[in-house]
């Protein structure tokens, strides 16, 4: 029926229309739920996922030692140049030459921050920091040097 | 008990006494007009601010809160940033209708104001076809668009322009129907005689369900005739940049956005006195004690409390549904709102023909 | 001179500029812009006069309502934004001719009409009045013209819906195979 059709398609208008100024009301009414931060104002208690990416960084443990083989998978895989590694051949007890990180270098200005580079390592060598305020007055500021001087491989990584 | 028609009573005598009857009416014009405009500016700036508030809670931010406590500066600080700026006029745009066109989108709102009664015996112009001339100026507005549209010179402005231009004529409809419903109870076009009748009630409350769904019928329409969303086709973000003022900038800009808080304003003042008894105070049939009680709250607030409480209506609608495409537009116009508002209106005929209401 | 009498000039001499301005511009958005500046002015008139039931009339229907019509109308035209062509000679000849005998033949009208002061009070008609009078079928009653102006409407408006009916695409090709 045309008529009953009509008063129907009515109906369920209004229905659904107030469904929806339901759910506006409740976020207008409930400020609790804001999910705005103020940021440079609530920096000290400012807390951000454990996910989110802000740089690349290598971890060192307190003898000052990582875990990064220096094997350049990290170069590999990285889309867009942003990591450079620079080998050295360290002569182990025994005499033998054994390959192993001289520099780990990282252009902050050219991460896309897509963290393929923390997959790609097989070591674990490597991670992604929460830290993002990044500016600085220089741009030589922003290519850094991951591996801390006089640091070494942690022994039993391979 | 202070009341604002004792001071303009007070302010007339005064006048009519040291100065001769003409100049007595053209001080009297000089002061309805500063204070047309400083009511302007002041609803300019109040609306901005609560629109943006509004939006932000409801979509869970915090909105402006930088310039002043809370933010409620904000407004006055894009105000003069709008003075500052240069007011360009475009090349190949028809320089005099371009720089007339949000002069007389302005004057038209102005104009409007003239009926509406603010408070008790407070009104600027006591026109015995108060309703009927608010609706006959108002559809003068949508020439100032059309004209910006056009003389702009720009595919996106004439776009809006035509597309609002279609939109305001056809839901003015819808608007003069449920108006038309609450003047069959009332029987006058009087603003004041329609207020002085919801005195023992609104008519919301008074006339049933066919007032209820005219008041329904009446809040679309009027967000659909100041083209705010869900119908802001004429100045669609995403399609049509701005739509008719695509090209304004400074001071000419910010007549056209002023008029249209100040259209919004109006029609919700026109709203709240037809349905929500305009500055009467809450009544309930006989209850005296009660009826007293409610009479102690200024008139003015009762008139602007109900005016706010539509608008913020209005901005709810804006905040919560996605725009209409052209044809659904006009389908909801011709196929549901006009339809139901004249079965509403004969429905509407018969309650005060046969005086159901109470 | 009263006040009202000076704002009476005002008003007529706003009209005729305007009016005036309307046929002399050479762009067509512009004269429709200056025909609704008229007739507000007429609408002004009206309410000088007080009679704020014609006046608001006058702007629903004219400006609200042709003018709007004859906006859109001239947004649907190419060239709207041009300068039209000079008219010709001949043309402008006779226009001016014809005003001239109109306004003669108007002038003679005037001159012969014997205006009688108005004895008459002031009338200041009620919403109620006007409907009443115009739906009465007794002396003065405007039923008869009121409904025969509906038909008119009501003709307009299926003629209305016979342009926009989509005809059948059979129709459609035997008509355009008769105009060839």
């Amino acid at each position: 029926m045309f008529i009953v059709d009509y008063v129907k398609d009515v109906y369920g208008a209004m229905k659904s229309l107030l469904v929806g100024m339901n759910r506006t009301g409740y976020y207008f009414t409930h400020h609790k739920e804001i999910i705005t931060e103020e940021y440079p104002d609530n920096r000290e208690t400012l807390v951000l996922p454990e996910r989110f990416r802000g740089e690349v960084v290598m971890a060192h443990d307190e003898n000052n030692e990582h875990a990064c083989t220096g094997c350049s998978a990290c170069e590999l895989a990285c889309p867009n140049g942003t990591i450079k590694i620079i080998n050295k051949f360290d002569i182990s007890p025994e005499g033998k030459k054994k390959k192993a990180i001289d520099t780990f270098v990282y252009h902050l200005e050219l991460c896309t921050m897509c963290g393929l580079c923390v997959e790609a390592c097989p070591t674990a060598a490597i991670n992604m920091a929460n830290t993002f305020e990044h500016s600085v007055f220089n741009r030589g500021q922003l290519t850094k040097r991951l591996n801390k001087p006089d640091s070494k491989l942690k022994a039993g990584v391979e | 008990m202070f009341s604002l028609e004792s001071l303009t009573t007070l302010v007339q005598d005064w006048l009519n006494k040291t100065f001769p009857p003409t100049w007595a009416l053209l001080i009297e014009f000089v002061i309805v007009g500063i204070l047309a405009i400083a009511l302007f500016a002041a609803l300019g700036l109040v609306l901005v601010i609560m629109e943006r508030k509004v939006a932000a809670w409801i979509q869970i931010r915090l909105g402006p809160n930088r310039v002043g406590p809370l933010g409620i500066l904000q407004s006055t600080a894009d105000t003069i940033k709008l003075i500052m700026k240069e007011g360009l006029t475009p090349d190949g745009a028809d320089k005099f209708l371009f720089n007339l066109a949000p002069f007389i989108v302005m004057i038209v709102s102005m104009l409007i104001l003239a009926p509406i009664g603010f408070a008790k015996g407070f009104h600027i112009w006591d026109i015995n076809i108060g309703v009927l001339y608010v609706s006959a100026i108002s559809s003068v507005s949508v020439i100032g668009i059309l004209m910006a549209g056009w003389a702009s010179n720009n595919k996106y402005s004439l776009l809006g322009a035509m597309r609002s231009g279609a939109q305001m004529v056809s839901y003015e409809l819808s608007v003069g129907l449920s108006v038309l419903s609450i003047i069959v109870l009332t029987g006058s076009l009087n603003i004041n005689d329609i207020v002085l009748s919801q005195q023992n009630g609104w008519w919301l409350f008074k006339a049933h369900i066919p007032a209820i769904i005219s008041f329904v019928i009446f809040i679309i329409a009027i967000t659909a005739e100041t083209n705010r969303a869900p119908f802001d086709l004429s100045e669609a973000e995403s399609e049509l940049t701005a739509g008719f003022h695509t090209e304004y900038s400074g001071m000419k800009f910010a007549l056209f956005f002023l008029s249209e808080y100040i259209n919004i304003f109006i029609v919700c003042a026109i709203g709240a006195t037809l349905f929500l008894g305009g500055w009467m105070p809450f009544h309930i049939g006989n209850w005296e004690s009660f009826n007293h009680i409610m009479d102690y709250i200024p008139s003015f607030i009762w008139f602007f409390g109900k005016t706010f409480f539509m608008i913020f209506l209005i901005m709810w609608f804006r905040w919560t549904f996605p725009r209409l495409r052209v044809d659904q537009l006009l389908n909801l116009e011709w196929k549901y709102l006009l339809p139901i508002s004249m079965v509403n209106l004969i429905v509407m005929t018969l309650v005060a023909i046969k005086g159901w209401h109470f | 001179m009263s006040p009202a009498t000076i704002i009476f000039y005002i008003i007529s001499a706003f009209i005729l500029v305007t009016g005036l301005l309307a046929v002399t511009t050479r762009k067509i958005f512009r004269a429709s812009i200056w025909l609704l500046f008229s007739l507000i002015g007429i609408a002004a008139l009206y309410f000088w006069m007080q009679l704020e039931f014609l006046a608001a009339v006058q702007i629903i229907v004219y400006v609200g309502g042709i003018v709007v019509l004859i906006i859109f109308s001239i947004f649907l035209t190419i060239k709207s934004g041009e300068e039209m062509p000079k008219p010709i000679l001949i043309r402008s000849i006779f226009s001016a001719l014809a005003v001239l005998f109109g306004t003669g033949f108007v002038v003679r009208i005037i001159s012969l009409y014997t205006f009688k002061p108005i004895s008459t009070t002031a009338f200041n008609l009620s919403v109620n009045q006007i409907g009443t009078q115009m739906l009465d079928t007794k002396d003065f009653g405007y039923l008869l013209p009121f409904e025969l102006i509906s038909i008119l409407l009501l003709a307009a408006m299926i003629g209305c819906i016979v342009i926009a009916l989509k005809s059948n695409d059979k129709e459609a090709t035997t008509f355009q195979n008769s105009i060839q």
